[in-house]
């Protein structure tokens, strides 16, 4: 086993235990504030999952952006480039979910906002009393 | 090939007309032109998903399709709609377009309406474009579109405590379950390296779609490659992440607390549309992702040990679920006190009985019953979305007249309205299933179909929990019709013509569903729904999606 599939194993193990904290967060926690930041951490998580899933690991050297840097053009530079270049297209969708993430944030922020103007508190064990 | 247009404009257009409003408030203050505003662009929406019904239906005949930008199909995104995207499109159009005139008596004077609408037309947006889509990832966009303009629309009231705690508790758990879905596609796009739902459905079956069109998988595996790791595990892990996520939004037995908090907060008529619409997105993408993705002869369906596959696994969870949560929404219903919080309760028990029809395509099915099913749990979505949106915009009526929600403190107030009464009554009846009303035909469907798949536990538990919830429904009635009229009320209270005009027209559609399947409607519905069943559908659906630009023949 090479060094850097030892080191994707490891990002993918702690994505994991990240996934777990994020989950506990958003049930366990009774501060609000503490749940939103457990959505932003459980959406990161997501984000970076998915930027795992693009990325290359070539038998030698190292990835690449998906871009066609070479100013010639062969078989030898094609090939060079398809098998070095990350995916783009999962990249393309984090943008998505991260733009769309950043709207629920705000609205969830918000609306903790007002929930603390009408109740005095962001504890929803506080609150419920 | 054609592009079809109309199919690609809706979503689109409702966006930009949701989005201009704002602007529009910089010089507009008037009140009737937000209105105005809102209803002429859901008659337009009405419009252009009845173009679309009658292409899929009667025009082409087939699935039809459109490109986004003009990019091919596995590559961009794609609008593929077939005969169940195309019935549930219409009856989004169709619904919306009453709830709106509805808004427009019930709103009127209300702060903020112009946010309001907003918030509506993109809901509107949503749910068009989640049963018009054919890409997954486009799903997810849609799927958190319809939950903000959802989550702003149960807190309208930011001043009532209640509504606030209503919607941060939807929004909490619905960002959760939404993120989930999200983890889903990276999966799904990591073991088939698509997102396209016909490009998916075509890697999930190679060997049997082959024999159809044999050049399409050496093609597809050209433009978006083939499948990486182990797909059946990734599948089975994807498809648990996604029901999670449809699960919350149809509000089914785990993840159904947020319904009864979140549809009672909402103003009235955001429960005729939550309740009435936006709950049957979760139920339709159950029914894509396990009958058009995963489906008949996909990769998890192949039959292992004891003739159950992975598939069987699924949908018998999903039977389970829904027949649990039939039973905790008809139980608890008749507990309550809250006039719209019994409806609320009520949608829990029609989303389970919907999910009971969706869990019923087994392997050991025969075709002509899964047909029947899916069929059933169309035609009552169609049913409970009409009745729901009619019965929450009576008890509107009722709230404004009394000035309380709660059914003990209304008594007798039914007697002063009489239109609203008949119309409640009329719409109780159909939930309930009583013979001359559509509610009726759709569950005798589910029902047919739970006994013809050898399910009879489930179909006994279909009739109980309707049994039960027939207490709750008989509380209302029984709390607002039979007492004598509140003398305080007497003078004071009143019917408007806008509003039980809209509610006539709602009773009078519901008893025109019951008379069209009296007279063989439903076969003519099995027709449109059956090709979203069976490979030869599947095929078309597939054809449709890449027939634009190419496929040799």
């Amino acid at each position: 086993m090479n060094l850097s599939l030892m080191t994707a194993y490891v990002v993918v193990i702690s994505l994991y235990v990240n996934l777990g904290i994020a989950l506990y967060g958003v049930f366990a926690r009774p501060s609000l504030v503490k749940k939103l930041l457990a959505i932003t951490i459980l959406s990161d998580t997501a984000n970076a999952f998915a930027v795992l899933v693009g990325y290359r690991w070539p038998a030698s050297g190292t990835p690449k952006p998906p871009v066609y840097t070479n100013t010639t053009f062969n078989n030898q530079t094609l090939h060079y480039y398809v098998s070095h270049a990350v995916d783009p297209l999962p990249q393309a969708l984090v943008l998505t979910a991260i733009v769309i993430g950043l709207a629920v944030t705000m609205f969830i922020a918000f609306i903790i906002i007002q929930y603390y103007r009408l109740h005095g508190t962001v504890d929803v064990r506080k609150a419920r009393r | 090939m054609m592009i079809y247009t109309p199919l690609g404009i809706v979503p689109l257009m409702l966006t930009f007309a949701a989005f201009a409003i704002p602007l529009l408030t910089l010089i507009i203050k008037k009140e009737w032109f937000y209105h105005l505003y809102a209803l002429v662009f859901s008659i337009i929406a009405l419009c252009y998903t009845a173009e679309n019904f009658w292409l899929v239906v009667y025009g082409v005949k087939q699935p039809v399709s459109y490109l986004f930008g003009g990019w091919i199909a596995p590559l961009g995104i794609v609008y593929t709609v077939d005969g169940l995207g195309a019935v549930l499109g219409l009856l989004v159009g169709i619904d919306m377009v009453l709830i709106v005139l509805y808004s427009i008596w019930y709103m009127r004077g209300e702060e903020g309406i112009e946010w309001y609408y907003t918030l509506l037309l993109l809901l509107e947006s949503a749910m068009i474009g989640i049963v018009y889509t054919g890409d997954i990832f486009n799903l997810f966009v849609m799927i958190e579109l319809l939950a903000i303009s959802a989550y702003g629309l149960v807190g309208f009231y930011r001043h009532k405590k209640e509504a606030i705690e209503a919607a941060i508790k939807y929004a909490l758990i619905g960002a959760t379950a939404t993120t989930m879905f999200f983890l889903s596609i990276v999966y799904i796009y990591g073991t088939y390296g698509t997102v396209n739902m016909a490009d998916l459905a075509l890697k999930a079956r190679l060997p049997w779609i082959t024999r159809y069109i044999p050049q399409a998988a050496a093609y597809f595996a050209h433009l978006s490659g083939t499948g990486y790791g182990n797909p059946i595990v990734a599948t089975a892990i994807a498809i648990a992440l996604a029901l999670w996520a449809f699960t919350f939004k149809a509000a089914v037995f785990p993840n159904y607390f947020w319904l009864p908090d979140a549809h009672p907060e909402a103003p009235t008529p955001v429960s005729a549309a939550l309740s009435g619409l936006v709950v049957k997105m979760g139920a339709y993408a159950t029914i894509r992702l396990l009958y058009t993705i995963f489906g008949v002869g996909s990769l998890i369906d192949a039959s292992a040990a004891g003739g159950w596959s992975l598939r069987d696994v699924i949908l018998f969870i999903i039977l389970l679920l829904g027949a649990v949560s039939a039973m905790i929404g008809s139980l608890v219903m008749i507990i309550q006190n809250d006039i719209k919080r019994i409806l609320a309760y009520s949608t829990i028990d029609h989303l389970g009985i919907i999910f009971m029809g969706i869990g019923v395509a087994m392997h050991s099915v025969s075709q002509a019953v899964v047909a029947i099913a899916l069929t059933g749990v169309v035609l009552h979505m169609i049913n409970h979305s009409f009745g729901k949106t009619m019965l929450f915009m009576a008890s509107g009526i009722y709230i404004k007249n009394s000035g309380t929600r709660d059914i003990t403190r209304m008594r007798g107030i039914g007697r002063l309205l009489p239109v609203t009464s008949l119309v409640m009554i009329i719409g109780l009846l159909h939930l309930l299933g009583v013979p001359p009303f559509g509610g009726f035909f759709s569950k005798l469907l589910i029902y047919n179909a739970l006994i013809g798949a050898g399910q009879v536990v489930f179909a006994l538990i279909l009739i109980l929990s309707t049994a039960i919830s027939m207490l709750g429904y008989m509380r209302i009635i029984v709390n607002l019709i039979l007492p004598p009229r509140p003398p305080e009320l007497i003078g004071k209270a009143r019917e408007s013509i806008p509003a039980t005009t809209i509610l006539c027209v709602l009773a009078a559609i519901i008893i025109i569903i019951g008379i069209y399947c009296l007279t063989g409607g439903i076969n003519t519905l099995q027709s449109i729904i059956e090709p979203s069943t069976t490979l030869k559908g599947l095929v078309q659906y597939i054809d449709s999606t890449f027939s634009t630009y190419m496929l040799p023949r």
